[in-house]
């Protein structure tokens, strides 16, 4: 009995991840610009990555390996904002008509860069 | 029914469904626009493979999978910080000077006056240039063009 208990937890965790990867790849899909798709992405690499490893760390009860999907977790969570810091900095970087789709505020100061022009 | 056979049909499933994603992000990567769209889908591709690889793990019952998928979490964030010094480093104001006074190719940088931007700002500082320098240049540079 109590095996099943566990497997009706470890199924509605999974089941969570796998709604929010599907949530992600429609709006990797369907987003018009790549800072939209970014924010879609994001859904999938933490919450959708997230429930899935927890998933299988309450199938897998307490031992080595259930630490090691924790140190997946942990990883997974520092890295992703940092690449997508750094694709937003390509972005940036090498598209000319930025400016049409984003509002590039300041680096220095803060405030929004008004002076280069909005056009 | 057993409770192994219905970890089984689970994690096939929760499988399945994850391919019929990675099929989906890779027609996406395909028709990306642009390279940030294209290296998106591969980040994305990555994260769906790594939890692939965390049911592998429990559905074949060898715990070794999860250290492949921690290094597959590292190689997958790698790629996207080696393609990102690649494509910033292209736009580096000090290069554009050090082909100018070799007399590099004229294809390197789009315009005449972003060149000379470029090479003013260059004078300017002396410090070596750190990712957020280059990303106040394109900034700036994104202003002319408007």
């Amino acid at each position: 009995m109590g095996e099943w208990i566990r497997f009706w937890i470890v199924a509605a965790i999974l089941m969570c991840g796998i709604i929010a990867f599907i949530m992600a790849t429609v709006g990797v899909l369907r987003f018009g610009f790549v800072m939209n798709r970014m924010h879609a992405s994001g859904i999938g690499d933490s919450l959708g990555l997230g429930c899935v490893v927890i998933a299988m760390i309450v199938a897998s009860g307490l031992n080595l390996a259930s630490l090691k999907l924790l140190l997946l977790i942990l990883f997974m969570w520092l890295t992703s904002p940092v690449s997508t810091h750094f694709l937003s900095t390509i972005e940036i970087n090498t598209n000319p008509f930025i400016r049409r789709h984003v509002r590039i505020v300041s680096d220095e100061s803060g405030t929004v860069d008004s002076k280069k022009g909005m056009r | 029914m057993t409770v192994d056979m219905a970890y089984q049909y689970l994690f096939t499933g929760a499988l399945t469904v994850l391919a019929i994603l990675i099929g989906i992000i890779l027609v996406r990567s395909i028709i990306g626009p642009r390279i940030t769209d294209r290296i998106l889908c591969i980040n994305m591709i990555g994260t769906l493979v790594i939890c692939s690889i965390a049911i592998l793990s429990q559905m074949l019952k060898e715990d070794y999978l999860t250290d492949i998928a921690l290094i597959y979490a590292m190689l997958s964030f790698l790629t996207v910080l080696i393609l990102a010094s690649v494509y910033i480093r292209r736009k580096d104001p000090k290069q554009d000077v050090r082909e100018n006074l070799t007399g590099g190719d004229p294809e390197g940088s789009p315009t005449q006056k972003s060149r000379d931007e470029a090479k003013t700002q260059a004078a300017g500082e002396s410090a070596a240039l750190s990712a957020e320098d280059t990303v106040v240049s394109g900034l700036q540079k994104g202003g002319t063009h408007g």
